[in-house]
């Protein structure tokens, strides 16, 4: 028969020969799963060995709090990354086995650099995977707008950074205007990778509003970065369509995030100033431009000025010039003019006596010859006039004695005439025909020549030679 | 002739465009009045969006709130 043990002794046996076999504590590479912290301080750790993706060695872990508080912060600030699961680390521990608990290693310290090291081999294998998928440089490519006024930012509200951030972009000494939107996410711990992406995806969703991007979050000791080494979060990023700006807060090697976005900053603080910077520049150029315009301008009028203004010169002293040649020439002309006018008025005028002599001596000579002429005809027509006058005159006397006889006789004619005509007036005269035994017959002053202009009983009246009567009608 | 929708890059390409032109001495004093006016519209344009809030932004943030 073999020899019986109980189990307690049979632990006792083992962990003897455990401690025999492990007299000092031991380094020891290993991946944790798991990761807890108690009340009292103290962290109970779960290690794994993966080979792939199968597990093949398994152990728990404590870390006494003493201790726990010591190594966590000596890890974190060297590696910058908390203490948690699935990060590699090496530790050095003590081999236990408690013949209640059982198997168990106890940590007493840990070298950071591995894990950094192995950081630094995981961060560079995601970096190749995003190079060759072509990813890596594509936010780098984008081009950024000249002013990026709508931004959008991944922060969170409570973060460090974030009022500070906004403050800083309201406030800013020109007054620019900017318009940020801020997309909440977690900027730390385990949910801040898939956060973050979730952030993304709704900015993606209006991407055309806004210009870029900025991904910030205030530095602190306890700057965990390891979400930002996330390789799901740099390949969303890395294609995002905006240009994407970190400013993560920290001042050692660039993470994954920082790689690939477009540009890489280190506070949120340089991320605003970024934007600011980038107006300032705008403008500046607007208002060099706006000087250089106004310059030109006033150089290019001040040069037409100046052209214009001799151009006026010469055209006031040319006209001056051209008018004062004319006007000498027209004296001259006038002066020429003048001269030839008074020879020729002198010519004429002499020509003009000279005919006015020729005339006169003809005339005169012409006169003469005409004065002897009339002479001449004078003296024949008085002779012819004195014998026809006295011709006339003999006929004259012979027709005067005519015409006395005629008259005489004429004379008496009339004389006759005149002598009856006084006759038959004398026997016509009404007073000697009343003489002679007529009478007139009035009726009412009026003279009646006839029986029927009277009736019986009126009253007549009868002119006598030496008188009148009335009568009455006795009978007609 | 100008629209309100002209970016920053557009308006300052067009407004270096214009100043070469003038430096070149390319332009009459008839052009020069207009190109002066248009590039003064774009200096005020970009100036007003760097400087004074923008309606149309505010009231997209407004709705993106919602």
């Amino acid at each position: 028969m073999e020899q019986k043990l109980t189990l307690f002794e049979l632990n006792e046996r083992v962990k003897d020969t455990l401690n025999e076999a492990f007299p000092v504590s031991v380094w020891v590479v290993a991946e944790i799963s798991e990761l807890k912290e108690n009340r009292n301080g103290h962290c109970y750790l779960e290690l794994v060995e993966k080979r792939g993706e199968e597990i093949v060695a398994r152990a728990r872990a404590t870390i006494w709090s003493y201790t726990y508080r010591i190594i966590k912060s000596y890890f974190e600030s060297t590696t910058r990354q908390r203490l948690s699961c699935d990060i590699k680390v090496l530790v050095k521990a003590l081999v236990e086995f408690h013949p209640l608990y059982g198997f168990s290693l106890n940590i007493k310290d840990i070298d950071p650099a591995y894990t950094l090291g192995d950081m630094l081999i995981y961060r560079r294998e995601i970096i190749e995977r995003l190079k060759s998928e072509g990813v890596f440089e594509m936010n780098k490519e984008l081009a950024l707008p000249t002013v990026p006024q709508n931004i959008a930012i991944i922060s969170s509200k409570t973060a460090a950074g974030y009022q500070d951030f906004i403050n800083q972009l309201e406030m800013n000494q020109r007054g620019f205007k900017f318009y940020p939107v801020l997309f909440e996410a977690y900027m730390q711990g385990s949910t801040a990778a898939p956060s973050m992406i979730s952030a993304l995806e709704k900015i993606f969703n209006c991407s055309d509003f806004f210009d870029a991007v900025a991904i910030i979050r205030g530095g602190g000791a306890t700057a965990d970065l390891s979400s930002f080494d996330n390789y799901s979060l740099a390949y969303h990023v890395a294609q995002f369509p905006l240009p994407v700006i970190t400013g993560i807060g920290h001042e050692k090697d660039d993470t994954i995030i920082d790689m690939v976005a477009h540009t890489r900053l280190k506070t949120p603080t340089a991320v605003a100033a970024f934007f600011i910077d980038g107006a300032e520049r705008f403008y500046d150029t607007l208002l060099t431009h706006q000087e250089t315009l106004i310059r030109s301008c006033g150089e290019i009028l001040g040069e037409k000025k100046l052209q214009l203004e001799k151009n006026t010169d010469n055209l006031q002293r040319r006209v001056k010039d051209f008018v004062s040649v004319k006007n000498n020439q027209l004296l001259k002309t006038g002066n020429l003019l003048q001269q030839r006018v008074n020879r020729y008025a002198f010519q004429k005028k002499y020509e003009l006596n000279n005919i006015g002599y020729n005339l006169h001596s003809k005339l005169s000579v012409w006169n003469m010859r005409q004065v002897s002429l009339l002479n001449k005809y004078n003296e024949v027509m008085t002779i012819t006039v004195k014998e026809k006058m006295a011709g006339k005159e003999i006929k004259i006397g012979q027709l005067r004695e005519r015409l006395k006889g005629n008259f005489a006789r004429v004379l008496k004619k009339e004389q006759e005439r005149i002598n009856g005509f006084e006759n038959t007036i004398r026997l016509l005269d009404p007073v000697n025909v009343l003489k002679r035994g007529y009478t007139l017959t009035l009726k009412e002053g009026k003279i009646i020549k006839s029986v029927s202009q009277v009736e019986k009983e009126e009253i007549i009246e009868t002119h006598f030679s030496d008188g009148k009567v009335k009568s009455r009608i006795i009978n007609k | 002739m100008s629209l309100k929708k002209i970016t920053y890059n557009e308006a300052i390409a067009e407004i270096e465009e214009v100043l070469e032109k003038i430096e070149n001495e390319e332009l009459d004093v008839d052009e020069l009045a207009e190109k002066v006016k248009r590039v003064s519209i774009l200096l005020k344009i970009c100036k007003d969006k760097l400087f004074s809030t923008n309606e149309q932004v505010e009231q997209i943030l407004k709705e993106m709130e919602e």
